[in-house]
């Protein structure tokens, strides 16, 4: 009896001790995947971020590459900067697009989610402004903005409009007709997005709210929404982190914020590359940071699934 | 044998260390936006200057304008930067300023005196010159003959104030905007004016006179006379407006007739050239100055030297001229040279601006504020900007805006 124990007991040691051995190899080797591309990440994403943190605090001088402490110097003069915070608001304020290009996406994925014949060249033809180059796509809606340009001579014949409007050149309007030109841009990506997550919802569920009397309205709210959840988390964090982004948008249309245009990442860019204050660029950077970070905390609690 | 296979060996990595010793010292020199227009000058140019300097080799790079800055800060910090790089004038003080570019004093010798002073005094930081003075242009008019005319306009105007009635009358009388002059940069058109930007470090710009001056643009652009998208019109823009006909002349460097030359011909043959005239700051308008400066950390800054003064020599000088036909040199001998007037008589549009420009050149200095003057010229040139904006456009009174903006400065400077 006392001689079965005692091999059941040096059983389990030895199964124990096998268990940590393969577990200790299994996370090497799982480290061994991840290496190439957090090496990668490391070298380009974690220490630019991590230097750039560290430059925020400290007057730099490219030349020679010293770095002194400021004491945040470069904070208090962004809090007193109305340049700054006039081009935080038009970067907060290009989070409208948010809403509205992620529904347009969602609702177009549902068109061109339908069997029809040609739909492939719909979901194509969508899908085209994405792939577009921002700088030609630019020039091309300059001319569509231009004072006696396409858009005021549609609204003109439509007898909608009586005079010249330099779209790109008003101050109230301007951000607005920049917000329209990233939906055109953008909207086909988002579809994309969420064709894929609309074609993983098994048909059954919407063929059972039909038999259930469901209209298409309600199958959408009900059904089509709930169930794409984790997708419209995905598209509005991608989609808000761009609007606080935006910069290349004012570079092409309005060459650098003219007409109220000019964002947060601009300010950045015309302080490190025009200024060549690259620590006031790296402390203005961390304010952009830390509310891209806080719109990410709410829209996770917002969408993201409840345990 | 294995004595002899290590013999061997050492001896062709020895033989490589020594070719390597030998090989040229390579001088990478970055131009902005001259390919492929120019291969052939740069191709000529380089081979001329190994030919003359055996061990060195020049290479030639050429970008886009806007990668310039950015580019050089990154080789700087890399520790590998070119042998030279083509700057126009501010980047010239605010990279001296910076300390990323070397003064060349020691390297220019008797050279220095070739230069026209207006170039060398462009380049000049704190006493010290950092850049080799190279090509440079200035604005002239351009106008469409049959608009005028139709105007009763008769002569291209000899004085701003004329430029400004001209205008007036040009678009009154065809209902086509006159001009559309570039905007961008407001201070040099204070500086133009003989009007003062910056005095014992306060902003100035919001005297009666400033405040009439910048009023003139205000009432232009409320009459049509400059379109109103004057303020997104740049190089480009101007140029496309008049070979469509959208303006009746054009305000800029000579050589945008080449492109009314070979894009709008019907334009061309109905174009007119006169000089842009002076006003009271006795300056010629639209000089911008280009050059080359030496930057940090380069290998062999003398031997950079040694190609920056061949490539702005008066022969290079000269021959890049020839080559682009609507740019000057800076040196006093090379705009003597034959070619520049031979045009003055000439039916040509682009020959007679040759003419008509080079003569100008004389008053060419870049009208920039002294740099280094403002601590955060990002902002505050945004600042000016968009106020002179809201008021040339009519959002603001012209007074309100220019006060707004010198308190804006005036906070800046006094940090």
């Amino acid at each position: 009896m006392r001689f079965r124990t005692d091999l059941c007991n040096i059983k389990i040691k030895l199964q124990s001790s096998y268990a940590v051995k393969n577990t200790r190899s299994y996370a090497a080797i799982a480290y061994l995947f991840l290496a190439p591309a957090l090496i990668l990440m490391g070298v380009f994403t974690f220490w630019p971020v991590g230097f750039n943190t560290y430059l925020a605090f400290q007057d730099y001088s490219i030349a020679d590459g010293t770095a002194t402490w400021n004491n945040f110097a470069h904070f208090k003069y962004i809090f007193h900067e109305e340049l700054f915070w006039n081009a935080l608001k038009n970067s907060l304020l290009y989070l409208l697009i948010v809403p509205v290009i992620q529904l347009g996406a969602l609702v177009l994925a549902k068109l061109v989610n339908n069997k029809l014949p040609g739909m492939t060249f719909f979901r194509a033809t969508f899908y085209i402004p994405v792939i577009t180059s921002i700088s030609i796509a630019g020039v091309v809606w300059i001319y569509v903005y231009k004072y006696d340009g396409m858009l005021t001579w549609l609204l003109t014949s439509l007898g909608l409009l009586h005079e010249q409007i330099d779209w790109l050149g008003e101050p109230k309007i301007a951000l607005y007709m920049m917000m329209i030109f990233t939906f055109w841009k953008g909207i086909g990506y988002y579809m994309v997005l969420y064709l894929a997550g609309l074609q993983a919802i098994p048909s059954e569920v919407e063929e059972a709210a039909v038999l259930d009397g469901a209209n298409a309205w309600q199958r959408f709210w009900k059904i089509t929404v709930p169930m794409v959840k984790p997708t419209i988390l995905l598209c509005t964090l991608l989609s808000t982190i761009a609007a606080i982004k935006v910069m290349q948008e004012p570079i092409v249309l309005t060459k650098g914020g003219k007409g109220d245009t000019y964002t947060a990442l601009f300010y950045v860019y015309d302080q490190a590359f025009r200024n060549f204050n690259f620590g006031r660029a790296a402390a203005a950077g961390l304010v952009i940071t830390f509310f891209c970070v806080l719109l990410a905390i709410i829209q996770f609690r917002f969408f993201g699934e409840k345990k | 044998m294995k004595l002899n296979k290590m013999l061997t060996v050492g001896a062709v990595v020895f033989g490589f260390a020594a070719l390597h010793a030998q090989a040229d010292t390579e001088l990478e020199f970055w131009t902005m936006n001259l390919a492929p227009k120019f291969n052939d000058y740069f191709n000529k140019a380089v081979t001329d200057f190994n030919k003359a300097n055996p061990g060195l080799t020049a290479k030639w790079v050429d970008m886009n304008w806007d990668q310039i800055e950015p580019k050089l800060i990154a080789s700087i910090a890399a520790g590998s930067p070119p042998a030279l790089v083509n700057f126009n004038v501010p980047w010239v003080h605010a990279h001296a300023q910076a300390g990323d570019i070397l003064p060349i004093d020691q390297y220019l010798g008797a050279a220095k005196g070739s230069y026209s002073v207006g170039a060398l005094k462009d380049v000049t930081v704190n006493g010290k010159v950092y850049a080799f003075p190279w090509y440079n242009s200035v604005s002239i008019i351009a106008y469409n003959k049959d608009l005028l005319a139709k105007a009763g306009v008769k002569a291209a105007p000899a004085s701003f104030d004329q430029f400004v009635a001209d205008g007036k009358q040009i678009t009154a009388k065809t209902g086509v905007p006159a001009y559309a002059p570039k905007l961008g940069n407001f201070v040099g058109w204070f500086y133009y004016a003989g009007l003062p930007v910056i005095e014992g470090n306060k902003a100035v710009f919001n005297s009666p006179k400033h405040v009439a001056f910048v009023q003139k643009f205000a009432d232009l652009y409320k009459a049509g006379v400059m379109p109103k998208d004057v303020f997104k019109v740049e190089f480009e823009q101007e140029i496309a407006a008049y070979n469509s006909g959208k303006i009746a002349m054009m305000t800029t460097a000579p050589q945008a007739l080449k492109r009314t030359e070979t894009d709008a011909k019907a334009v061309y043959a109905k174009t007119g050239v006169a000089a842009f005239p002076t006003d009271a700051g006795k300056m010629a308008f639209g000089a911008w100055l280009m050059d080359f400066v030496v930057p940090k950390g380069t290998k062999d800054p003398a031997a950079a030297a040694k190609l920056g003064l061949f490539l702005t020599g008066d022969a290079q000088q000269v021959a890049f001229s020839k080559a682009t036909e609507t740019t000057f040199p800076s040196t006093k001998k090379g705009n003597l040279d034959p070619y520049f007037q031979s045009g003055a008589k000439s039916a040509d549009p682009v020959e007679q601006g040759r003419a008509v420009a080079a003569k100008s050149m004389d008053k060419a200095v870049t009208l920039t504020i002294p740099p280094g003057v403002l601590p955060d010229e990002a902002a505050m040139t945004k600042k000016l900007q968009d106020e002179i904006q809201d008021a040339i456009e009519g959002r603001k009174p012209v007074k309100a805006a220019l006060d707004e903006a010198v308190a804006a400065w005036n906070e800046k400077l006094a940090k």
